[in-house]
Formats: C-alpha cells, sequence, structure tokens
C-alpha cells in the first residue's frame, strides 16, 4: 500500500480553491491512502465546523473524511503512543535549535510536528519513507535546507541566529511535495477537464494566494519544465 | 518578572505619547515592533498587548467611521479613556516590576471589550480578530510556522492561510529544492 500524508495546509488550500473533488481524482490515480494526523483533522474539520465562514468548507472536508477520500492511519493504541512520544520529541528538538539573544525561537506547533512523526513512524513500520504534503514555508525549510531557515530569520530579526547543528540531522529523512506539484498532476492527468492551456498556471496561483510557498520564480520554472 | 520589560515599557510609553496625539501611523509602528518581541518570546500577555496596539491604531484610523455607523459618541469615548487609562496602569505595574499587576491590566484591558455592548461592540470584536491575523501574518512572515502562529494567536489556520496568501513574499532564499526534483519526486508518487 502507497501512502501519502497530508498536513492541514494543502487541504484548506484545495477547499479554498474549490479543488476538493480533485483529490477524490487525485487518491485514484495514487493508487493508495491519503493519510491525517488527529490534529490535522482538528484544524481543518472540526475547527472550521464552529466558524460561520469556513463551516461549508468544513462539511465538504468531513465529507471527504466520511468517504476515506483522506482518512487517520490505521495505527495500534501502541502506535498512537509511541506517535504522540515521536511528535513531542521532534517539536521539542525543533523549537531548541535556533536561537537569537533573546532566546530559542519556537517554531512549529503539534500539527506539523504530529504530520512529521507519522511520517517517522510509518516508515518504521512498513520499511518506506512516506512522503508529506506541506504548504507552509517553515517546516518545508526546516527538512530541507535549515542553513536557508537560519539565514531568513537573520534577515527578518536582524540579528545574529545560533545553530544547533545536531539537531538538523533529525529532520533530513523527510520528503516533502506541496499541493502546486498535485496540480501539476490534476493537469498532468487532465483531471480538472478544462481544456486551455492557462489552466495549470492558473490553478498553481490559485494555491500560492491561498497560502502555498511558492515562488514566481518556481513557477516560472515549472511552465518552462511542462511545456 | 516579564521577559523584555525594557522592550514593552518603550513600546509602551511610546502607546501613551501616540494615543494623547492620536497618531494612528505612530500606533501601527510601534505594533510592527512588538511583534518581533513576541515573535521570539511568545508569551501570550505581550501578544496581545501587540494586538491591541494594532487594534487601537485602527480604532483611531476610523474612529469617524466608527462614531457615525456604530455608536453614540459618548460609549466610543468611554471605551477609548478606559483603554488609555488601562494602558497608563500596565506601563506602571511594569515600572513597579509588579508583574502580577501587569497581567492583570492586560486582562482588564481585555475585558473592556466585554463590558462594551450593541454595535460598538461589534465592530471593536471585528477590528480585534482582523489585528489578530494581521499580528499572526506578520509572525508567520517572520517564519515561525502557520499552526504554531495560528496558535499563539488564537485564530484559525484558514484565517491565516487566508490572509497570507494574498500577501506571498518572494525571498529566493525560501527555494530549498529545485522545482524540477520536486515535480520528479511527485511524478514517481503518482507514477506519471
Amino acid at each position: 500500500m502507497k501512502y501519502l500524508i497530508f498536513d492541514a495546509g494543502p487541504l484548506i488550500n484545495f477547499s479554498m480553491n474549490g479543488l476538493l473533488p480533485m483529490l477524490e481524482k487525485l487518491k485514484k490515480e495514487f493508487k493508495g491512502q491519503f493519510i491525517i494526523t488527529k490534529e490535522v483533522k482538528r484544524e481543518i474539520i472540526d475547527v472550521p465546523l464552529g466558524i460561520k465562514k469556513y463551516e461549508l468548507e468544513a462539511l465538504r472536508l468531513q465529507d471527504a473524511f466520511n468517504k476515506k477520500i483522506i482518512q487517520h492511519a490505521d495505527l495500534t493504541e501502541k502506535e498512537i503512543d509511541e506517535l504522540r512520544l515521536i511528535r513531542d520529541r521532534l517539536m521539542q528538538v525543533a523549537n531548541n535549535t535556533f536561537k537569537t539573544k533573546k532566546g530559542y525561537l519556537h517554531l512549529i506547533d503539534k500539527g506539523e510536528s504530529a504530520a512529521l512523526a507519522l511520517s517517522i513512524l510509518m516508515k518504521k513500520k512498513f520499511k518506506e519513507n512516506i512522503p508529506l504534503v506541506v504548504d507552509e514555508r517553515t517546516t518545508r525549510m526546516l527538512v530541507e535546507n535549515p542553513d536557508n531557515l537560519k539565514k531568513y530569520f537573520e534577515r527578518k530579526f536582524n540579528a545574529q541566529i545560533n545553530v544547533n547543528k545536531k539537531n538538523y540531522q533529525e529532520f533530513a529523512e523527510f520528503k516533502i511535495i506541496r499541493s502546486t506539484e498535485l496540480a501539476y498532476v490534476i493537469w498532468k492527468k487532465n483531471l480538472l477537464e478544462i481544456k486551455d492551456s492557462r489552466a495549470l498556471e492558473a490553478m498553481v496561483y490559485a494555491l500560492k494566494f491561498h497560502g502555498c510557498s511558492i515562488t514566481d520564480g518556481e513557477i516560472e520554472e515549472m511552465k518552462r519544465l511542462v511545456r | 518578572m516579564i521577559e523584555g520589560k525594557n522592550h514593552i515599557l518603550k513600546i509602551l510609553e511610546g502607546v501613551k505619547l501616540a494615543l494623547d496625539e492620536k497618531n494612528y501611523i505612530k500606533l501601527k509602528n510601534l505594533s510592527n515592533e512588538s511583534i518581533e518581541h513576541a515573535s521570539i518570546h511568545q508569551d501570550p500577555d505581550v501578544i496581545s498587548i501587540t494586538v491591541l496596539i494594532y487594534a487601537l491604531s485602527k480604532l483611531i484610523e476610523r474612529e469617524k467611521d466608527c462614531k457615525e455607523n456604530c455608536q453614540p459618541s459618548e460609549s466610543w469615548s468611554l471605551f477609548f479613556r478606559k483603554f488609555k487609562n488601562n494602558i497608563i496602569d500596565m506601563t506602571a505595574a511594569l515600572q513597579k516590576d509588579n508583574s502580577e499587576k501587569f497581567r492583570n491590566e492586560v486582562k482588564a484591558n481585555r475585558q473592556l471589550l466585554e463590558n462594551v455592548s450593541g454595535k460598538l461592540k461589534e465592530y471593536i470584536s471585528d477590528v480585534f480578530q482582523k489585528a489578530r491575523i494581521n499580528k499572526a501574518s506578520k509572525m508567520y512572515e517572520q517564519g515561525i510556522s502557520m499552526g504554531k502562529t495560528a496558535s499563539i494567536l488564537g485564530i484559525s489556520i484558514w484565517e491565516l492561510a487566508e490572509y497570507t496568501g494574498s500577501k506571498p513574499e518572494e525571498i529566493s532564499i525560501t527555494v530549498t529544492l529545485p522545482i524540477s526534483k520536486r515535480l520528479q519526486l511527485t511524478k514517481e508518487l503518482f507514477e506519471l
């Protein structure tokens, strides 16, 4: 069985852009399971069900959850306990990696840590690296290029940042794609059923403008690569 | 002891002056200054102050509009006066190193809103919620994750995603993997 773990951001993004029907089609193409943690379910369904502005989107996501288009991983009680321990450890490590003169920067929360922890747990279980879909910038930078994240903080805080480089290795193994790469699959497989050459760019910009961290340069490069 | 006490005191002193002048631009700048401190320390009370300074700047900026649309000027003036006194009390508590009193004053500030009624309450609540989202977007921009930021500011990731998406940032160091490699990974996953 193949698995893809979703953080909250990409699902919220798909929902806000009216792309949720694409998720079901993507899952068929993927021939595996789209997995979420309980923390992500809370963010994408339970919390917005209480906010009138997002209630309809939450109901749609709840429907997708009920239909198992997105689902929880099938874990035993023991594995759930282990997941919690890994989540807390990752959060602790991440939040003790970058230090300003005034103290450590607390970067990530339970939601992001839990998604990463699930990937570790499933790797242990299935002996395979399980990729994640993450739209937000910080987790992705922490995983793929923590030195750039250090530079980013130095630029933003206009101060020197000290790092515990040994912590980097905790995050080095994860594989990340974004909602914009899923848009590429939608376009490539013509799942959107819009025969217009602008469809990919339109989708990618729509996702960018609802929180996916992708630069204009990357979008241009993507367009060039798929030509 | 409140971490970064001197910084907060400096900000609150600035707020008092800006309030006397009804200078909302100065207030906005002070709020932006304090968000950096809030991003590092993540002290809930300092975050509350950051939000309230920004909300205050918006309330002053739109004072005329508010008076015309939602409330007799009496309620507005009373709210504004109490708000100002509260800032003075917060400053005094900090100067005396009385962190308990300081935190009580921050709490009292939140309660000021609870005691307002009618359209003015709705209006002020709306301004505060927008202020929280604005400050969250600044915190995310500084590199704190979306989940962490939303949780600190007490908003949903939905609200944050909508707002930050409308103000996308272009910094090349945020590109951490060539798009060709990420697309390759995606192709392998979907057997394209």
